[in-house]
């Protein structure tokens, strides 16, 4: 995938990655952070990541490790190459790989695929504990591409052959619709993060929000709407366990609420 | 004639199913009321429990208390003084429970001090109205025998929150400072059952318990016995303020969130009736002190307002807008966030009249930052 060139001047990403959020942003964010709710990076294998999402997701043929490797590492080279992205491939990031498949109902999908995939890779890497899905009312139908999230782009990019992509949960502290306006004033290469590729994160790094020492933040869908206004869908650690489930965030902006940048390449 | 099989929302276990049903056949009115939460909280609209302390008076000295700071015996013992603000009568507590039944509040928790010692705890039910609003009442147990407790359940009393503090005798009557208060939990437990009330334990969590054998006996007697135990995590407040090795880290609140895949064993963090709080400050309680001052938790010295002066809308309104508070968190602000604790301990530091007044505490200037 090309990218754009770098014309950024401001850096976009705090020393830890954060992305900082625009001054024009009219929905609620938090403008300083005291990082309370953080993620602590997992180890990452490439090897690991791509044998683990080929298991859970099913994935035949196509790219081999090293083609899902070096194309990974090409977006962390590419972003810090640019003065104004840099500072996200400081923060915490997850290399993924998607399948090349087309979907009549992304909930539908969401659900028998990649929360599937998702509970099986946790079992499989920390088998004492559990995953839970507490959201029991389905999700087929329920789930569209929030207009100005981009997300759009990494499902077109699905349909036409295998994705590789990195996932940033860098937008700590910003609310839903934050999120979704912030991605207007980033450059072409950032997506917002959705189902799909919050999935691959977590088949990738079952523990990615798995902390003894303190308390990871709730990790926002953004880049879906729910079938209610307001409504969105999020993963949560509880305890050293991971959950799926539903609320109604109002627009509103928490300390514990972040939301995830996508960047494909 | 075959009666159909009712269907268990998949929010609830069967436990909450039976019990929300039971409640309906006495009470459908407030039945219809708790069947009503899930809605509002879409709405975003809370609910929640309303913990009334109108009196302090208490037959124990317990180690851990959260109220002794708010107790006369202690302004007469450390200051020297008497509080004189005007306290909470049950005219208060009828407006409060009329605005809390507007809000479609529904549950109320006589606390304080021991609530059984109150010479006008029957007023303060009969004022809460039971039709109305779950009534459930703390109690160390001291003075809940069998008589009492179906005293409790005629007079519309639902639930009784009995604390207890160890499952080894010795240790209880110490933590309790009070000899012979494990034998009476023992009573009030056959009391309160055989009188039909909803009963639940609660105990306090101490740095290093949850990896004791006693709190497993503790967990595995109260599932044993169908009874939940709710867990409070030692918060440096009120008499704890003593003993901060008494706070617990987050690797102890882990292991007793795995505990609850075992045991009927539960905190205020934990999802319940298919609702997802995390801290439930504001959001699933609140406690109307003595002098009408509204606390976000029973720990934390801070006021919302005084409901004299401030709707009791507005005192939530003001809990829910505040960075610390609202909307959803999910750790304990007062037992595990440092910077929140540090905040708290310098605010009411030497204070003589608890909680610190709105503005002088929590206002609507918080930033979590500054």
């Amino acid at each position: 995938m090309e990218h754009e060139p770098a014309v950024s001047v401001f850096p976009l990403f705090d020393e830890h990655g954060r992305c900082i959020p625009s001054s024009g942003l009219a929905a609620a964010v938090h403008r300083k952070t005291r990082r309370y709710f953080s993620i602590v990076q997992p180890e990452i294998s490439y090897g690991d990541i791509y044998a683990r999402t080929r298991k859970f997701l099913g994935i035949s043929g196509g790219m081999s490790a090293e083609a899902f490797e070096q194309r990974a590492e090409a977006i962390l080279q590419n972003l810090r190459s640019d003065s104004a992205t840099k500072g996200i491939a400081d923060g915490v990031r997850i290399p993924f790989l998607l399948p090349k498949v087309a979907y009549a109902d992304y909930g539908e999908a969401l659900e028998s695929t990649y929360l599937k995939a998702v509970h099986e890779s946790f079992d499989d890497k920390l088998p004492q504990y559990g995953f839970i899905n507490h959201h029991k009312d389905g999700l087929a139908g329920k789930l569209s591409i929030a207009p100005g999230s981009r997300h759009e782009r990494l499902v077109d990019a699905m349909q036409q052959d295998q994705v590789v992509g990195y996932y940033f949960p860098c937008l700590s502290e910003y609310s839903v619709p934050a999120a979704i306006e912030q991605i207007s004033s980033m450059p072409e290469r950032f997506l917002l993060a959705g189902g799909f590729d919050t999935c691959a994160a977590l088949i990738a790094a079952p523990d990615l929000l798995l902390r003894t020492d303190g308390y990871p933040p709730l990790l926002w869908l953004a880049a879906l709407s729910g079938e209610k206004d307001q409504v969105g869908y999020h993963f949560e650690s509880y305890g050293y366990n991971l959950t799926f489930n539903r609320r109604v965030h109002f627009n509103q902006v928490a300390e514990y609420w972040a939301s995830g940048l996508v960047v494909l390449g | 004639m075959v009666t159909p099989e009712l269907e268990i929302p998949p929010s609830m276990t069967p436990a909450e199913y039976s019990r929300r049903e039971g409640l309906r056949a006495r009470k459908p009115y407030l039945a219809s009321k708790f069947d009503a939460i899930a809605a509002m909280e879409e709405r975003g609209e809370i609910s929640p429990i309303i913990r009334l302390e109108k009196s302090y008076l208490c037959n124990f000295e317990c180690t851990h208390c959260s109220a002794e700071y708010y107790m006369d015996r202690h302004l007469k013992k450390v200051f020297k003084i008497k509080d004189t603000r005007r306290k909470m009568d049950l005219d208060d507590i009828r407006e409060l429970s009329r605005q809390a039944d507007e809000l479609g509040l529904a549950r109320f928790v006589i606390t304080g001090g021991e609530p059984l010692v109150m010479k006008d705890f029957d007023a303060v039910v009969e004022a809460i109205d039971p039709e109305k609003h779950y009534v459930i009442t703390d109690t160390n147990g001291w003075f809940l025998d069998s008589k009492r407790a179906k005293h409790l359940k005629d007079i519309g009393v639902e639930k009784v929150q009995l604390s207890w503090d160890s499952f080894i005798e010795e240790e209880h009557d110490a933590f309790r400072n009070k000899p012979g208060s494990y034998k009476r939990i023992m009573r009030a437990i056959d009391a309160s059952l055989d009188a039909g009330l909803n009963l639940m334990f609660q105990t306090v969590l101490v740095k290093g318990r949850v990896k004791t054998q006693e709190f497993l006996d503790m967990c595995k007697f109260a599932t044993d016995r169908h009874v939940g135990l709710y867990v409070s995590y030692a918060k440096p407040t009120g008499s704890c303020s003593d003993h901060p090795e008494f706070v617990i880290d987050k690797e102890e609140a882990d292991i007793l969130r795995e505990l609850e895949k075992e045991y009927n064993v539960f905190t205020h963090m934990t999802p319940s009736y298919g609702s997802f709080k995390g801290c439930i400050t504001v959001k699933g309680i609140i406690t109307v002190t003595s002098s009408f001052e509204v606390t976000p938790c029973p720990y934390i010295d801070f006021s919302l307002g005084n409901l004299r002066e401030t709707p009791l809308k507005e005192v939530l309104a003001r809990g829910m807008r505040n960075p610390w508070l609202g909307p959803y968190r999910p750790d304990c602000l007062i037992g595990e966030d440092q910077k929140f604790i540090k905040i708290h301990t310098e605010r009411t530091k030497g204070v003589t009249h608890l909680p610190v007044p709105w503005g002088q505490g929590f206002s609507d200037a918080d930033s979590l930052c500054d």
